[in-house]
């Protein structure tokens, strides 16, 4: 109906249609950084959903992964702001944000969520989980490390049967309040979107729910590579009782989540309001190969099918297989998480708010918001993993291989993942 | 501040007194760069927000499409050169519905080259097969419940109490929230400062007394502004609400703006 | 203070470091909140006078008319009265502070800017296909663009 045209668009021709002036950028506006943004706070949710599992639902299977999920989170978590601080356009100004939050905006609660998630839950519950352990290695291990381990236990070195105790009980209280709070980590994310009305794409009820049932998939998603990679790095064989509950969990979590999409999806096609055109032309044309290929087929499709044979047919497949599936799922769910927060975020600024007009957008290899960028904000997460997996969950830990039994962290749980 | 600044003058007049007509430009220079440094440095004196609640109409009917709003904003507020608009002006035209089709109308075709800041070429499409053609002019539509202002994380964006909608630019951290949140594209994000920008009314203009630069050069009066706290009968903003049927862009999204327009169509978005 | 001091060591000392925590943001947010912060509303107050203290780039037509009386009552006779004087002589603050920086040069596409014909101007406007109606590019030759409708 509305065929459009606009001179602009013979300078700047990747705009078809009419597109406001102020909207004829060369790049979106929030661009590949907030894409990053949301997929890491994700990531973060649902892995300590993951572990929580084990804390407060008592799926004893997990324990392997326990450790590894908190610290995975861990890992992503102090990553999570560094690409939304770096898209600021005055990030030295970020401290505002704490010192005169807006409380009508979803933004502005940014800073309190995180800095409650960091320091009242993870850095809590990790270290309650870890306080034994640090008072045990910094006895035996030296040099810096041994520093490293008492400065974190923090001058209390009360290991006492009621000492750790209230440890145990402690952690558990902090997993159950670190549910809701890794539901409101990320559903405020979802709710960043989700308010703007300005934005038929982003403006949805359903967008906050949509995030932490995705962030959960992709958090237990990460968790089933993490500890895989982690294995197959050791030399060591993955707990196949461990790996078939997570796929459980992961199967039943994507259904779900693959459920509240599909019914995002109806609304928008049945009710069909202003602006639905122009999805439909999103849909079919600008996304079609993340949000149809991407997001629904590799990302949902494939993985619920595989892990859905799975549930079936479990006891006919041979362990190696059921390994193989499950990290393929879990890659597949990883990407197609990623290419859904790229359908959100990049989705809702490729048609002009006039809804008379599109945008195409290639990503600039180097610079602030390239590739080159991205995928070093990727990857950072997995180097601090790296490092906190080196100190804090140690093949051998400190002193453990002279004097020490083979079970090496007396505590509770049987956390060295892998032992089979 | 005001002291030295007197002295000065009262100096530059004499010095001009004694050496005659040879340093009279010299002078005219000196008050120019005193008047510059006075003026670039403070708030005009004795302006109170609270007295004053500034309104904006636009009479697309008598919108020229001539883009001198357009440069003269530009030049006004420093916008920076390329897709950066706090105020642009749209054109529509739409077609005559084709023979025995059964429609009422055909496609409207819309454009803003440059935000017609140089003026429209010739439409895309024959004269014969236009239906109706017209100009919107489009700034800020200065919201009575402005999203943008609602989701600034820190405060910078704000509805004064004159009723502009302002950035501070001084504590905008540029995170392009209050961009995305504007269902009318009114906002960008300055590719000099890293912030967010729009129309501020000029309002360093209505503060002295002056009309904002796109009303001052209008040539048709399609734009309309005036003081609702101070406008008699016969002021042109009252006239405006009384000669007109108004409307608002993008009602039903409950921002309720306080730009009304006057003969515009459904197709204006 | 008995009591307190009888908490389980790792809650004592994480008590303390929360306590800590929130003494520090609390003067960190006594320190860095900006004075005028909350004067209107949420928003530094001073923010108006410094979005005010710009400098004007045009300068009206009572500007114009202190010097130029003459031609701003001329003008006023005539149809192009709603016209503002710097619309078609080009922003005039500078040469109103100091005259003897000279304004813009005019040029023929100021009339065509306004009066070239396009379908999508309104009818009551007065337009002309500029090619069309006069082959030569001065409009003066035979109009007054102050009095519009006076031939020289």
């Amino acid at each position: 109906m509305n065929e459009a045209t606009n001179v602009v668009l013979e300078l700047l021709p990747h705009f078809e249609g009419y597109v406001y002036p102020n909207e004829a950028t060369p790049q979106p506006l929030w661009s590949v950084l907030i894409v990053l943004y949301p997929y890491i706070t994700g990531l973060v949710a649902g892995a300590f959903i993951m572990a929580s599992l084990v804390r407060v639902f008592n799926v004893r299977a997990l324990e392997p992964v326990y450790r590894l999920s908190l610290l995975t989170a861990f890992a992503f978590l102090l990553c999570a702001p560094l690409p939304l601080l770096f898209h600021l356009g005055q990030p030295q100004r970020s401290f505002q944000v704490m010192i005169t939050p807006h409380l009508t905006s979803p933004m502005a609660i940014f800073g309190f969520v995180y800095a409650w998630y960091l320091m009242a839950v993870l850095l809590l519950e990790l270290w309650f989980d870890y306080r034994r352990d640090f008072v045990e290695w910094s006895r035996r291990a030296g040099g810096w490390k041994g520093l490293l381990y008492r400065v974190l236990t923090v001058g209390v070195d009360d290991v006492s049967e009621a000492s750790v105790d209230l440890d145990r009980r402690m952690g558990h209280l902090l997993s159950v309040v670190g549910i809701p709070s890794a539901f409101l980590l990320h559903g405020y994310v979802g709710f960043i979107f989700g308010s703007v009305k300005a934005n038929p794409w982003w403006g949805n009820v359903l967008m906050p729910i949509i995030f932490i049932l995705s962030a959960i998939v992709s958090g237990i998603a990460l968790c089933v590579f993490n500890y895989q990679v982690l294995m197959w790095v050791r030399r060591r064989t993955t707990d196949i009782r461990c790996l078939d509950v997570m796929g459980m969990f992961l199967f039943y979590a994507l259904v779900v989540d693959a459920g509240v999409e599909a019914l995002d999806w109806i609304h928008r096609v049945y009710s069909a309001e202003e602006g639905f055109q122009m999805m439909h032309q999103m849909a079919n044309e600008k996304l079609f190969y993340t949000l149809n290929l991407g997001q629904a087929l590799l990302g949902t499709l494939v993985p619920a099918l595989l892990l859905g044979a799975l549930q079936l047919l479990r006891r006919h497949i041979p362990e190696l297989a059921r390994r193989r599936i499950y990290f393929a799922s879990a890659v597949l769910i990883l990407v197609g998480v990623l290419a859904m927060r790229w359908n959100v975020v990049i989705g809702g600024q490729l048609f002009s708010k006039s809804l008379r007009g599109v945008m195409s957008y290639k990503m600039e290899f180097a610079g602030m918001e390239g590739w080159f960028m991205g995928a070093f904000l990727f990857m950072l997460p997995f180097i601090v993993l790296t490092v906190l997996i080196r100190l804090f969950l140690p093949e051998n830990p400190p002193g453990g291989k002279t004097d020490l039994p083979e079970a090496a962290p007396p505590a509770r749980l049987a956390s060295q993942p892998g032992a089979p | 501040m005001k002291r030295p600044v007197t002295r000065r003058k009262l100096l530059g007049g004499v010095a001009a007194a004694l050496a005659g007509a040879i340093l009279a430009p010299a002078a005219r220079a000196a008050k120019a760069a005193v008047r510059k440094v006075f003026v670039s440095s403070d708030a005009p004196k004795g302006y109170r927000p609270e007295d004053h609640q500034w309104a904006m109409a636009i009479d697309a009917g008598r919108c020229i499409g001539c883009g001198l709003c357009v440069e003269a904003c530009k030049k006004e507020n420093s916008v920076p050169e390329g897709p950066y608009f706090r105020t642009w002006i749209e054109r529509y035209v739409i077609t005559r519905p084709q023979p025995g089709s059964g429609e009422s109308r055909g496609p409207a075709h819309v454009d803003s080259p440059n935000g017609g800041m140089r003026g429209f070429p010739e439409p895309p499409v024959p004269k014969e097969e236009i239906q109706h053609a017209f100009f919107v002019p489009k700034l800020c539509n200065l919201c009575r419940h402005s999203p943008c202002v609602q989701v600034c994380p820190v405060g910078a964006t704000f509805d004064a109490p004159d009723g502009a909608v302002l950035i501070d630019p001084k504590y905008c951290i540029g995170c392009g929230f209050c961009i995305q949140a504007c269902p009318y594209g009114c906002r960008f994000m300055s590719p000099v400062t890293h912030t967010a920008e729009k129309c501020t009314l000029c309002y360093h203009r209505i503060t002295r007394g002056l009309r904002p630069a796109c009303v001052e050069v209008c040539p048709t009066e399609a734009r309309v502004f005036g003081d609702l706290k101070h406008a008699g009968p016969s002021d042109p903003i009252r006239q405006f609400y009384e000669r007109n049927k108004v409307q608002t862009l993008k009602p039903h999204l409950g921002t309720e703006p306080r730009v009304f327009y006057a003969g515009i169509d459904k197709e204006v978005r | 203070m008995n009591r307190f001091l009888r908490l389980p060591p790792q809650i004592l000392r994480l008590v303390l470091l929360a306590l800590g925590i929130v003494g520090s943001y609390a003067v960190a947010r006594h320190f860095l909140t900006p004075p005028s912060f909350g004067e209107y509303g949420f928003y530094r107050g001073a923010a108006l006078g410094e979005v005010a203290a710009r400098p004007a780039v045009l300068a009206g037509r009572e500007a114009c008319a202190e010097c130029h009386a003459d031609q701003v009552t001329q003008v006023a006779a005539f149809s192009h009265k709603g016209l503002s004087c710097e619309g078609c002589h080009g922003a005039g603050q500078v040469h109103a502070d100091n005259p003897d920086v000279a304004m813009e040069k005019l040029h023929y596409s100021h009339c065509v800017r306004c009066h070239e014909a396009n379908p999508a101007r309104p009818k009551w406007h007065k337009q002309v296909v500029a090619k069309d109606h006069y082959p030569g590019d001065k409009c003066t030759e035979c109009h007054v663009p102050h009095a519009p409708s006076e031939v020289p």
